[in-house]
C-alpha cells in the first residue's frame, strides 16, 4: 500500500489545528481507533505524540458561555456546571500517518479510561477536534544496524506501528513483540489464517503488521491469546535464541514501566541499544508546565537530572533511565 | 520600541501602561506557564502580546517536587512544581538573549528563601535592558520555603517588599499576591505603602487531591496549588476588591490572572479593574489563545462603540 500519494501542503510550524474525524472504531474491548484528517500538518515520525481536546471546541465553548443573557435569566448553561468535560488536552502517541490528495491522516489508538477518552469513543465520523502538535523527539532509526525489535504493551503498542513502517522505509528486518493483559484487551487485528504462537515465537499473525511484513509473537497475562505470561520472557528467549547482539539489533520499546524496565535490563545486559518511550501525565506538552519529568542519569554532580517526558523525551535511552 | 508591536489594522486603541512602562495591549503570559518563552515559540507570535513575564527565577537552579507534579480537578488542576528552574546564572546567559529578541518588555518573576536571595536576584536583573520589571513573587505555595511565609503576613509583605524596592532603581516593582489570606486587600496595603509599583494577583489556592484507592495525596508535595476556570469567580471579586478598597485611589495598576479561558473572561477582569490581563493554565491547552483573547477585547470595545481598553479598566456598574 502506497503510504505517499502526492505531496501534501505540510504545515511549516508546530500549534494547535482542528481534524475533522474520518473513522472512529473500536478494535477491541477498551481500544479505539481513530483516524484525523487536516489539510496540513507538520512532518511527523514515530514515537511523537499529539495532544487532543477531548471537548468541543472552544469556539462552541466561548459561545456557550454567553447562554447569560443580559437582563435574562441564568441558564446554567456553563461547560464547568453542565458537563464532564477535560480542560486540559491528552497526549496520545501517532500510531500512523499518511499523505494523500492533498490531506493528511493521523491515526490514533486510544483505550477509553476516562472522561476525555470517553467523549472521544463517543465522537462520529465528519466531527471536529482540536490537535495539537506534533510534540515530543521521536525515535531514532540509527544505520548500520540490521535488526530492529519491537516490544509493545497495550497502549504502547500504537506507535510500534508508525515505527515499524519507518523502520521498513529504512530496510531493516523487523520482528515485534506485543504484549496485552487478555485476548480481548488486544487492540490490533489478527490475521486470518495466521497462528499465533503460543511458545511466543514470532510469525506473520498479526495484520497490522503482516502490512510491512513483520513478524509477530504476542503474550497476554492470562494466556487467553499467545504466550502465557510476560512478553519480556519469549523476547529475551528469541534474542538469545538468534546470538543477536549489540551490532546487530536495536531494540525499541513502550509500555507499562515494569515491562520497560524488563526489556531495558535485557538490552543493558547483553550491550544492545535499547530506545523506551515514557508515559507520563503532563498539562502542556510543550515544555511549560515542568511536570513530565523523568529521571535522567547524567554527568552532573548528583548524578542524575529531571528531563521532560514531553520536550526532552518521550523517547529516552534505557541505560539512561532511573527507576 | 514600542513602534514595530501596534497594531496595523484600525481597531480601537489596546494600549494600557503598567507603572510607567507602555504595553500594546493587556495581555501577558501568568509566570510558570510559559518556560522562558522559547517553548511557545512555534505555537504562538509572542510578538503580538503586551509584555512577557517568566517562570520563577531563583538564585540558585531548583530541580522541583518529585514527580506527580500535577492533576487535573473539575475545571481546573493543581500542580506543585516546585519552582524548578535554571536559576540566575544560566537565566541571564541564556534565557535573557532570547527574551530579548521578542521585543517585547519583559517582567521576571523571582523567588526565594531569604529575602537577601530576592536582594541578590532584583539586583541582578536591575542592569538587564530587556528587563522592565520584576514580579515578586511572595505567593508560592509549593515550596515550604517559596516564598509564601513572606505573603500572607502583612508585617512581612513591607520588609521584603521595601527591602527589593530599594534594589530596583531601573525596574518596575510588581508584588504578586496569595489569595491563601482572609482579606487579600489588607495585603495590597501593605505592598503598595512599602513600595509596589503594580500587583498582580490572584495566585494559586493551596489545595489539595486524595486517591481514595490509595488514601495518599495525589500531588508527591501532598499540596498543590489551584488554578484554571475553577478559581475564576472568587479572583474577579478578589480583583474588584484590591482595585476599590486599594489600587484606584493609589492608582497603582492590576495585573490581573485567574482562570482566563476567553475574552469575555478577560473582559470581567477589565471591567472589575485590572489594566493588565495574564494566562496560565489556558496557555497549556492553546498558547494561541492569548492572541485570540486580546483580539475578542478588540471585537467587544468595537460592537460597544468604545474607542480604548482603558476606559472600561473599572468600569463595571456598582
Amino acid at each position: 500500500m502506497a503510504r505517499m500519494c502526492g505531496n501534501s501542503d505540510t504545515a511549516r510550524l508546530r500549534g494547535a489545528f482542528i481534524a475533522e474525524v474520518l473513522a472512529n472504531e473500536p478494535l477491541c474491548r477498551d481500544h479505539w481507533r481513530m483516524v484525523l484528517t487536516l489539510p496540513q500538518f507538520p512532518t511527523t515520525r514515530a514515537g511523537q505524540f499529539v495532544n487532543l481536546q477531548c471537548r468541543p471546541l472552544d469556539d462552541l465553548l466561548g459561545a456557550r458561555q454567553v447562554d447569560w443573557p443580559a437582563g435574562g435569566t441564568p441558564r446554567f448553561t456553563q461547560p464547568e456546571l453542565t458537563d464532564r468535560e477535560t480542560m486540559l488536552r491528552r497526549p496520545f502517541s501517532l500510531a500512523g500517518r499518511r499523505d494523500c490528495d492533498g490531506k493528511v491522516e493521523l491515526d490514533v489508538i486510544y483505550r477509553t479510561v476516562g472522561v476525555g477518552t470517553h467523549w472521544m469513543s463517543e465522537l462520529k465520523p465528519a466531527s471536529s477536534i482540536s490537535i495539537l502538535g506534533p510534540l515530543g523527539n521521536g525515535f531514532r532509526i540509527l544505520p548500520g544496524k540490521p535488526s530492529a525489535v519491537l516490544v509493545g504493551g497495550g497502549v504502547g503498542i500504537p506507535p510500534m506501528l508508525y515505527l515499524a513502517e519507518a523502520l521498513t522505509a529504512g530496510g531493516k528486518n523487523i520482528a515485534a513483540f506485543l504484549g496485552a493483559r487478555s485476548a480481548e484487551l488486544f487492540p490490533l487485528h489478527l490475521l486470518t489464517g495466521g497462528h499465533v504462537s503460543p511458545e511466543g515465537s514470532p510469525a506473520e499473525c498479526v495484520a497490522e503488521l503482516a502490512e510491512w511484513s513483520v513478524p509477530t509473537a504476542v503474550a497476554t497475562d492470562d494466556g487467553s491469546l499467545g504466550f502465557t505470561g510476560l512478553v519480556s520472557e519469549p523476547f529475551e528467549r528469541w534474542l538469545d535464541a538468534g546470538k543477536l547482539g549489540a551490532d546487530d539489533v536495536v531494540v525499541y520499546s513502550c509500555g507499562p514501566e515494569p515491562m520497560m524496565q524488563a526489556v531495558g535490563d535485557i538490552c543493558i545486559e547483553r550491550g544492545i541499544e535499547c530506545f523506551l518511550a515514557m508515559e507520563r501525565h503532563m498539562a502542556c506538552g510543550m515544555g511549560t508546565c515542568q511536570s513530565c519529568i523523568v529521571k535522567i542519569r547524567d554527568d552532573s554532580e548528583q548524578g542524575w537530572s529531571f528531563k521532560l517526558c514531553c520536550t526532552d523525551g518521550p523517547v529516552f535511552s534505557a541505560g539512561d533511565v532511573i527507576w | 520600541m514600542m513602534a514595530d508591536m501596534s497594531d496595523e489594522k484600525t481597531g480601537p486603541d489596546l494600549t494600557v501602561d503598567i507603572a510607567g512602562v507602555p504595553l500594546a495591549n493587556p495581555l501577558m503570559t501568568a509566570s510558570g506557564t510559559c518556560g522562558y518563552a522559547q517553548e511557545y515559540a512555534d505555537f504562538v507570535d509572542l510578538k503580538q502580546l503586551g509584555a512577557f513575564v517568566t517562570k520563577s527565577i531563583t538564585l540558585r537552579p531548583r530541580r522541583g517536587n518529585d514527580y506527580p507534579r500535577v492533576v487535573e480537578t473539575r475545571a481546573g488542576m493543581l500542580n506543585a512544581i516546585g519552582l524548578a528552574n535554571v536559576g540566575l546564572d544560566i537565566f541571564l546567559e541564556e534565557k535573557i538573549p532570547q527574551l530579548r529578541s521578542l521585543a517585547l518588555p519583559v517582567f521576571v518573576n523571582i523567588a526565594g528563601t531569604t529575602i537577601a536571595d530576592y536582594v541578590a536576584v532584583a539586583e541582578a536583573l536591575d542592569e538587564v535592558d530587556v528587563v522592565r520589571g520584576v514580579e515578586l513573587n511572595i505567593s508560592c505555595p509549593n515550596v515550604k520555603e517559596g516564598g509564601i511565609q513572606f505573603g500572607v503576613d502583612p508585617r512581612q509583605i513591607e520588609n521584603i517588599t521595601s527591602a527589593v524596592r530599594k534594589a530596583c532603581r531601573n525596574n518596575k516593582l510588581i508584588v504578586k499576591l496569595s489569595p491563601n489570606v482572609s482579606d487579600i486587600a489588607v495585603s495590597a496595603r501593605a505592598a503598595v505603602e512599602w513600595g509596589a509599583e503594580a500587583l498582580s494577583l490572584i495566585n494559586t489556592f493551596t489545595a489539595m487531591a486524595i486517591d481514595p484507592e490509595t488514601r495518599r495525596a495525589v500531588l508527591s508535595n501532598g499540596t498543590g496549588g489551584l488554578s484554571g476556570p475553577a478559581i475564576r469567580p472568587i479572583a474577579v471579586y478578589m480583583v474588584r476588591r484590591v482595585y476599590t478598597e486599594v489600587a484606584r485611589d493609589a492608582d497603582v495598576p492590576i495585573i490581573a490572572m485567574g482562570g482566563i479561558q476567553f475574552a469575555r473572561d478577560a473582559l470581567e477582569f477589565l471591567l472589575a479593574g485590572a489594566t493588565g490581563l495574564a494566562v496560565g493554565t489556558s496557555l497549556f491547552v492553546d498558547p494561541a489563545c492569548l492572541v485570540k483573547i486580546r483580539d475578542g477585547i478588540g471585537e467587544y470595545l468595537a460592537r460597544h462603540g468604545l474607542s480604548r481598553v482603558q476606559d472600561i479598566i473599572g468600569a463595571m456598574e456598582d
